[in-house]
């Protein structure tokens, strides 16, 4: 802590360093942004974890949480606002962290804030046509503002592509560039197309079968869940967070249990946490089999995938008889579980762990060492560990480029710091990594469930909670390790019974974001396997 | 006993008896003919379809269509009603004409190679002299309509498909025509009634095993390619494409492409099966003390043979393509040209050598 | 030369492989469920939530007393909660339910009602079968018509837990 205080003292010395927060936190001038950032690149930290754009009300600001790479329990919280609600603007850091390229392009759709030499700032999420900006507090939502158009423009029309700079005398200069060139063959992936996962709308420069550019469109599912939750109480944000990652939905809703109950000082109790870490495990084998079923289908293999869900719906049945959901499982409560655990949950995950076990062999001989299959997947699409830690693409897909990135070992919560397991780490970071490592992470979490499930203690499954949960003012932030990485909630709390403003950090955003330079010069066949081996998730990205 | 061909022989006698004027009963059994290929053709899709989703759902642990009739038996008849009945959607900015065509020239490709199909003894259209050679072409002309379909579509995944077809169907050919030639060279005819005749003692891949083995293998990966199915279905690959070259089309003109691809299926295995498995002729132990086996054998109708043994290729068809994931254009064409066109080259000269010897 | 022949032969064999995965599943038992054969035979398990109800007892009596709170926290307005107020006959005025309304096409089967309900008057059903035919028939009444609210003893309220009872007032402050 007082080294961090050291390193920001030393870049910004009238650096206002807050008191009483959960992570270490300094507020700077918008004009020493850049001089702090570059500094703290320099200094190591190469992981930009989370950008939250904020409305103070009188100004408009930005919060970096930024942690190195090899350290990550040592974030380091920027803050930087600006007065300025005509025309805020900020200087980019994109050309620091690859990731902050579409941050910062969803900070401008959400609250208006230019950043200067950004190189697109167009809108993320909303329409290019949209007026207002829709996460400041003083948003007109007036429908009469925004008519549902009678005749959608079309895509080419969005396809200038603004950038902002300040020139000599301090004003803003807007350029526009075009984002294809007239003679390019262009095809429109999606958002109807079978294998985006999801309606993901990719726009791609094909020279024959290979790729040179791709431009991708999201909020096709964009429902403003962040600003949902601005106007709901605690408990009822809760069922939101399944409805973004709905592969792994239980692992979501602990986040914000967990974010809440720390804010709140609530203890939850020990066969709580033991049951999530149990419930969590089962989520992660779930996506990884959907991932893995999926990635399968992408490449053409129809059956391997219907083995995958096949095999996944007997955890479904688990979650059914326990919780009484199957995709929305909603059995988390803020200080607990919603219900104990159902007589016959421990005997069904115990029948469940060696069966899985045999299906793991059955699906390498099937699909592994399939000489088509491995020959597609070898060498293609190869993510380097620093392009990893530049774009944030944590989870499965950053551990396949050898990047410790394990939440559950970095901070651990629930119950992972009483289980034994292994962080699988691939160091070539290829497709056929990406692949194996969603296998060997299933073989993990039977470990973890293995120990866990004959040892979940007595007692209550529920802390005693106020009817009406209301957190201290201040900004928390709870990480956690979901199926396809770093799932991570900020909440800034007024000490009301709804948060002012709460964030998402979406892991599949990173991955979608990977996926532009590792297709570059690739083939669609490969696009489609390399974004199945990413396997991201939309609603997790448009939120 | 079931031979049906003593069947055909009856009906020409008595059309003679009755009619007396040979050109006017010659004119009637080509109409005959022409309504039972027809016939034909149709029934076997709608098996060749029940087939596949049935034999695809086993292999996913699914039952497949339980709904329609016992076993869900009439599905497929439900299937062809429905795509009979559905609305030909019209599509702007296409090449009209040759969109309209395109069904068609995939569908004749496959129908006229029934002409020289042999289903039995004494059970073809017409006997070729060149029977085999008139196969290979007749059955290649559908890539011109797949070509033609992706190209009029004015569609970019059409076009896609439609590319990737025209390099697959290129390269595989060869192949499958290098290994056809390997067992014409044993055979010494590309008439398929001697070619068939032939094998009346042993099938041709007893006669030769080691070439003929390998000929029968790279013919059956070429031919399965020549479908655009299994592994080798990037024409359509609808993880990637949406459907290929067909994307546009719409009822009985999607009808045509699937009818056709289901046929084609069958048409490779037909020619596998006689050029390989001796068609129709019944299994038999070329030696002395088999006689009474030979017999039994004897007993099972051909057109039974033949259709036992093209269903059993179409089995392990089907078994390859819901097992494997699909290749890349670069790993297709690899293993044509890297893998299977060398090893055809070299088992022709080694089927010459065996032939010389033995 | 050698190895171009091994690789083939390597291939070939772990090709093989993957068919005799598939030929064992050809011939596992199948997983489709027949569903509507088997209706009525196979039942989701009992925690599974299907639909939302008000259980009556055999006088025709509920749980309820209206008092909303299920509808405050209810994230996407699914419960309206209509109350009369009445005149007893020992002259007090008291809120009792009059219709429950829970429009089931709207909810997202979060269990928030069901946690916060103070009388556990509502718990969920695993019917799942909800189709009809028109929107309006998905908007459906809890309480069976004619039903009035079961008498309870007076230890109850007491009984029930502490926090609940908390929860009630502040909630209904709300």
């Amino acid at each position: 802590m007082e080294n961090l205080e050291k390193i920001i003292l030393s870049l910004a010395p009238d650096a206002k360093i807050e008191e009483n927060t959960q992570r270490f936190t300094a507020t700077i001038a918008p004009e020493k942004l850049r001089k702090v950032a570059e500094g703290l690149k320099a200094k190591g930290f190469d992981y930009l974890m989370c950008l939250t754009g904020m409305d103070y009300k009188d100004s408009l600001g930005v919060i970096y949480h930024i942690a190195p790479s090899n350290d990550e329990a040592n974030v380091i919280v920027l803050k930087t606002s600006t007065p300025d609600r005509e025309t805020p603007n900020l200087p980019t850091v994109s050309d620091l962290w690859e990731i902050a390229y579409f941050y910062e392009r969803e900070v401008y759709d959400f609250y208006g804030i230019i950043f200067t030499n950004h190189p697109d700032m167009r809108r993320l999420f909303l329409r290019e046509d949209w007026k207002g900006f829709p996460f400041r507090k003083d948003y007109d939502a007036n429908p009469a503002l925004n008519p549902i158009p009678e005749k959608v423009p079309s895509v080419e029309s969005f396809e200038n592509v603004p950038t902002y700079s300040i020139d000599k005398d301090g004003k803003l200069v807007k350029k526009e560039y075009p984002l294809f060139s007239k003679d390019e063959y262009v095809v429109n992936f999606g958002p109807q197309h079978p294998s985006t996962h999801g309606v993901l709308h990719l726009r791609i420069s094909l020279e024959g079968e290979i790729i040179k550019h791709i431009d991708p469109h999201f909020g096709y599912i964009h429902r403003g869940v962040e600003k949902m939750c601005e106007s709901m109480t605690y408990p009822q944000m809760l069922y939101l967070t399944e409805r973004l990652d709905y592969l792994c939905g239980t692992m979501n809703r602990h986040a914000l249990c967990a974010c809440i109950e720390k804010a709140a000082g609530i203890e939850v109790p020990a066969r709580a946490q033991y049951v999530r870490t149990i419930i969590d495990e089962l989520t992660r084998i779930a996506s990884h089999l959907i991932g893995w079923a999926c990635m399968c289908n992408d490449m053409g293999s129809i059956t391997a995938f219907i083995y995958g869900m096949r095999d996944r719906e007997k955890i479904m049945d688990i979650y059914e008889e326990t919780a009484g959901g199957r995709l929305m499982v909603n059995y988390y409560v803020i200080g607990g579980l919603a219900a104990d655990i159902h007589p016959n949950f421990q005997n069904r995950v115990k029948e469940f762990i060696p069966y899985m076990r045999k299906m793991i062999k059955e699906y390498h001989v099937l699909f592994t060492g399939n000489p088509i299959a491995y020959g597609r997947m070898k060498n293609i699409g190869i993510l380097s560990k620093e392009k990893a830690v530049a774009l944030g693409v944590t989870g499965p897909s950053g551990r396949a480029s050898g990047w410790a990135c394990d939440v559950r070992k970095i901070e651990p919560y629930a119950a992972y710091d009483k289980v034994n397991f292994e962080e699988v780490l691939h160091q070539e970071g290829g497709t056929f990594d990406r692949y194996m490592i969603r296998l060997e992470e299933i073989e993990q979490s039977l470990r973890i469930i293995e120990q866990l499930i004959d040892n979940i203690p007595d007692g209550d499954f529920k802390a005693k909670v106020p009817a009406i949960v209301k957190i201290p003012a201040g900004e928390y932030y709870q990480r956690v390790e979901n199926a396809r990485g770093d799932f991570s909630i900020y909440i800034n709390s007024t000490g009301d019974k709804n948060p002012y403003r709460v964030k998402f950090r979406s892991p599949c955003l990173s991955l979608i974001t990977a996926l532009c330079p590792l297709c570059d010069k690739e083939k669609i066949a490969d696009l489609i396997m390399i974004s199945g081996s990413m396997d991201y998730v939309i609603p997790c990205v448009d939120r | 006993m079931l031979e049906l061909d003593k069947f055909i022989e009856w009906i020409h006698s008595s059309l003679l008896y009755l009619i007396g004027l040979d050109w006017v009963v010659s004119l009637i059994e080509y109409v005959l003919i022409g309504v039972a290929f027809l016939s034909l053709y149709a029934v076997l899709a709608l098996i060749l379809i029940y087939v596949e989703r049935k034999i695809c759902a086993f292999f996913q642990c699914r039952l497949g269509p339980t709904r329609v009739g016992p076993w869900g038996l009439f599905q497929s008849i439900a299937d062809m009603v429905k795509i009979l009945l559905k609305e030909i959607i019209r599509i702007d900015k296409t090449d009209q004409l040759i969109f309209k065509v395109a069904p068609f020239i995939v569908i004749i490709g496959s129908f006229c190679t029934f002409g020289a199909l042999q289903f039995g003894r004494g059970l073809h259209g017409v006997d070729f002299n060149v029977g085999l050679f008139y196969m290979l072409a007749i059955s290649s002309l559908g890539v011109v309509g797949i070509l033609l379909a992706g190209w009029a579509s004015n569609n970019k995944y059409t076009l896609i498909g439609a590319m990737r077809s025209g390099a697959q169907l290129v390269s595989y050919e060869l192949s499958a025509g290098i290994s056809l030639l390997t067992m014409v060279i044993i055979s010494g005819s590309l008439n398929l009634t001697d070619i068939i005749e032939g094998q009346a003692n042993a099938w041709y891949i007893f006669q030769a095993p080691l070439p003929a083995l390998i000929a029968f293998v790279i013919y059956l990966i070429a031919g399965h390619a020549e479908t655009n199915r299994g592994p080798f279905d990037l024409p359509e690959a609808e993880s990637e494409l949406t459907a290929g070259y067909h994307t546009e089309y719409s009822g009985i003109q999607f009808g045509f492409f699937y009818l056709a691809e289901y046929l084609n299926m069958f048409i490779i295995a037909a020619i596998a099966a006689t050029v390989f498995l001796g068609g129709w002729q019944p299994f038999h132990i070329n030696a002395d003390w088999a006689a009474s086996f030979n017999g039994i054998m004897d007993c099972i109708p051909t057109w039974a043979w033949f259709f036992g043994k093209v269903f059993a290729l179409i089995f392990l068809s089907l078994w390859v393509r819901w097992t494997f994931p699909r290749l890349r254009i670069d790993q297709l064409l690899k293993l044509e040209w890297k893998i299977l066109m060398p090893i055809s080259l070299v088992n022709l000269l080694l089927m010459a050598v065996w032939v010389l010897i033995f | 030369m050698i190895k171009y022949i091994k690789e083939i032969f390597s291939d070939i064999w772990n090709l093989l492989l993957g068919m005799k995965i598939t030929m064992i599943n050809f011939i596992r038992p199948k997983v489709t469920e027949q569903y509507p054969e088997n209706r009525g035979k196979k039942q989701p398990f009992e925690r599974f939530r299907g639909e939302l109800v008000i259980p009556h007892n055999e006088n025709n009596e509920h749980k309820c007393t209206g008092c909303g709170i299920c509808m405050i926290n209810c994230p996407n307005h699914t419960i309206n909660v209509i109350t009369n107020q009445i005149t007893t006959e020992d002259g007090k005025t008291k809120k009792v339910l009059d219709k429950y309304m829970y429009d089931l096409g709207s909810c997202t089967f979060c269990g928030l009602c069901t946690q916060v309900c103070p009388q556990k008057a509502i718990s969920w059903t695993p019917n799942f079968e909800h189709a009809v035919f028109t929107r309006s028939k998905l908007v459906k009444q809890l309480n069976h018509p004619g039903s009035k609210m079961e008498e309870k003893k007076v230890a109850a309220p007491a009984a029930a837990p502490k926090k609940e009872g908390e929860g009630n007032e502040t909630n209904v402050q709300q």
